[in-house]
């Protein structure tokens, strides 16, 4: 990577957004912008180009649901820039519709996960290289919703975890530190998860998310 | 040309065309003659004969003492005195209602409840003007300007029938030819009435007359029944409870009932913040002071006991969040903002029992409604996952014209019930009250063994 990652930033609660500065600045990533409102992060965006922008999903002048909104217009308008919903809570229905057409680039965590100071840094990194991230929780409700829980029971215990984080979005490097297995045995999981599911083989981590969703959604 | 048929029923060829009359055919036919010759000789009809001259007699009383009160009243309305007298005639017709619904009660077992009480207000004034405005008395008013032309009639046409029943049946018996008392009314008028009893001779004419003695002697029941069931229906509307008193009754307690259920989500959601999130944050304060303490111990500082203490912190500071994001969902549910299709997709996905969602909505309800629809089905899937020990639910949520109908579905082992321990209490019954306070309706269908089905109807607009 050449020179920090440019990161803006609209949220709406001062205190959270000077915090994600804070931190931020701290582990060396160069802040573009901390605003409050979606125009303001529309002209910053416009102004000075970041890599990856951070937006809260409720912001003024409505609190509902703003920071999608604004979201898909700017993964419209900036090709290659990195999204990162940050929300208080999940919706199965915001996944949907911020996944619709392609899972590179996207990032939907819960803001709890910022107490995890570089469990959220590696996502943000993931999601400015066009990487994918998504919440446990967002997962865990496509997982509920699937229609088929039939397929899924085909799965062993060890595959289901391996299949959640990858739906995550994460690497097999990532997967394999977080169950504490070595990455080949990763691979091998991952290989017969595709197997068994009758999934299209890809090697980039983004596409394999989109299938692994596409096959939850269909 | 009729023949005994395989099937042992009759089948009769008219005109070409063949009529079989089945077995059930004929054994309705028997009971039905059976129980037209049995009518006159049962009690039923000499309780309503009874019953129609004795309250018709009342209500003729009481309209003109009504109508003679309430014309002077008019009349002498310039003054206050007539005012008074108004006041009085209303108040009467409120107790000739109430004696008619009593004859009602006692003669036919018709169950009309009593309308509200009068209420006056305090002191001369306030009585004067409570009975002007008394509701109860001015439909009793109502009632008896219906029913004493309606008794008139009633005379005319259906108690005229059994008085000519018994002269035309006794007539011919006496051996009479001309004179006696006059038969009246509208069948006997058909027949020719007193021309054609009167005026005929020989034997054949007296039995035709001791016949049509019979005919009206069966035929007076029903006629007389007819009337009597509009009377009833008359009672009913006019005497009983005044639908629109009942209406505010109903209001009354759906407003009770949603101002205690606020109150008690306020009392819970006061306890969730102060129980739950205050007390973790006071740890997490003050495990953050130990590691502070800690810190400022010299040279010797314990790096371990202040890792543990700031792990633990760190542990029930998330913990805090999350707890707050599930007591802020119960508040208002933040997925009602993009619609009730979305929030509740987010439901049926979280639920712990696989839950398969569909939804037709094509006009989107109040907020009101999306919130209580909301509320509805997070509780009944939360029961699903709780009681019913099921496999599988489903959840619709279809739009029927203004309505809005919620059904949610488990394949469990059944058994559920409205509990009402309480008059706030949760579940099902907290349910009720929310749906109730909107008008909707709730339906539990659930027999042991399952499956158990709760359909919610909702109007789409408050």
């Amino acid at each position: 990577m050449v020179g920090a990652l440019r990161v803006a930033i609209a949220e709406d609660s001062a205190i959270l957004r000077d915090g994600l500065v804070q931190l931020l600045v701290d582990r060396g990533f160069a802040i573009t912008g901390a605003v409050g409102d979606p125009s303001a992060l529309r002209s910053s965006v416009a102004l000075n180009p970041p890599d990856v922008a951070v937006i809260d999903i409720r912001m003024p002048p409505t609190f509902t649901d703003e920071g999608l909104r604004l979201a898909l217009e700017l993964r419209d308008r900036y090709e290659g820039l990195g999204i990162l919903l940050f929300s208080q809570y999940v919706e199965t229905r915001y996944a949907a519709d911020l996944l619709a057409n392609d899972a590179a680039g996207i990032g939907y965590l819960l803001k709890d996960r910022v107490a995890d100071v570089s469990d959220f840094v590696e996502a943000l990194e993931r999601v400015a290289i066009g990487g994918t991230a998504l919440d446990p929780e967002v997962v865990t409700q496509l997982l509920g919703a699937t229609r088929r829980t039939g397929s899924l029971s085909v799965l062993t215990g060890r595959e289901r975890e391996v299949l959640s984080l990858m739906a995550e979005g994460r690497s097999n490097a990532a997967i394999a530190n977080a169950l504490v297995i070595s990455e080949g045995a990763v691979e091998k999981h991952v290989a017969n998860i595709f197997a068994k599911l009758d999934l299209p083989v890809s090697d980039k981590d983004h596409r394999r998310v989109l299938a692994v969703l596409r096959f939850l959604e269909s | 040309m009729v023949e005994q048929a395989e099937d042992s029923g009759l089948r009769v060829r008219l005109g070409g065309r063949e009529i079989s009359l089945s077995e059930d055919h004929m054994t309705a036919a028997k009971a039905l003659a059976r129980r037209i010759l049995r009518e006159p000789f049962t009690k039923r009809p000499w309780a309503e004969l009874a019953f129609y001259v004795l309250s018709g007699g009342l209500a003729a009383i009481g309209l003109g003492f009504v109508g003679f009160t309430m014309v002077a009243g008019v009349a002498l309305a310039i003054t206050f005195f007539g005012l008074g007298i108004l006041a009085l005639s209303i108040r009467s017709a409120r107790g000739i209602g109430g004696w008619n619904r009593g004859l009602a009660r006692a003669m036919l077992g018709e169950q009309v409840e009593d309308p509200e009480p009068f209420a006056g207000r305090h002191g001369f004034l306030g009585w004067l003007q409570s009975s002007l405005r008394d509701r109860v008395g001015w439909r009793a008013i109502g009632y008896l300007a219906i029913k004493v032309p309606w008794t008139v009639l009633g005379f005319y046409v259906a108690v005229s029938l059994w008085w000519d029943a018994v002269f035309c049946i006794l007539r011919p018996l006496a051996g009479s030819n001309g004179g006696g008392p006059p038969i009246w009314g509208l069948v006997p008028n058909l027949f020719g009435g007193d021309t054609f009893v009167f005026d005929g001779q020989g034997f054949g004419h007296g039995l035709a007359v001791f016949l049509l003695g019979f005919v009206f002697l069966f035929a007076a029941p029903w006629v007389m029944r007819g009337f009597v069931n509009v009377d009833r229906l008359l009672i009913r509307g006019l005497l009983g409870p005044d639908p629109m008193a009942a209406r505010v009754r109903t209001l009354e307690q759906a407003r009770t009932q949603t101002v205690d259920a606020s109150a008690a989500t306020l009392r819970r959601i006061e306890r969730d913040l102060h129980d739950g999130t205050q007390a973790q944050l006071v740890a997490l304060a003050m495990r953050l002071g130990m590691a502070k303490e800690k810190l400022e111990d010299g040279d010797r500082v314990d790096l371990d006991r202040v890792r543990e203490l700031i792990d633990e912190a760190h542990r029930g500071a998330k913990e805090a969040i999350a707890e707050l994001r599930d007591i802020a969902r119960g508040i208002h549910p933040p997925a009602l903002d993009i619609g009730l299709e979305g929030a509740l997709a987010t439901l049926a996905a979280r639920s712990a029992v696989p839950t398969e969602l569909t939804v037709d909505l094509r006009t989107r309800p109040t907020p009101a409604i999306e919130a209580i629809a909301y509320f509805c089905v997070a509780e009944l899937l939360a029961n699903v996952a709780q009681h019913a020990q099921a496999s599988r639910a489903t959840v619709s949520c279809a739009q029927q014209g203004t309505w809005l109908r919620l059904v949610v579905r488990d394949d469990g082992r059944g058994g559920a019930q409205l509990s009402t321990v309480g008059s706030t209490s949760s579940g099902l019954a907290g349910l009720t009250d929310r749906v109730h306070a909107v008008d909707g309706r709730l339906n539990l269908v659930s027999p042991p063994g399952g499956p158990t089905v709760v359909t919610v109807d909702l109007p789409l607009t408050v």
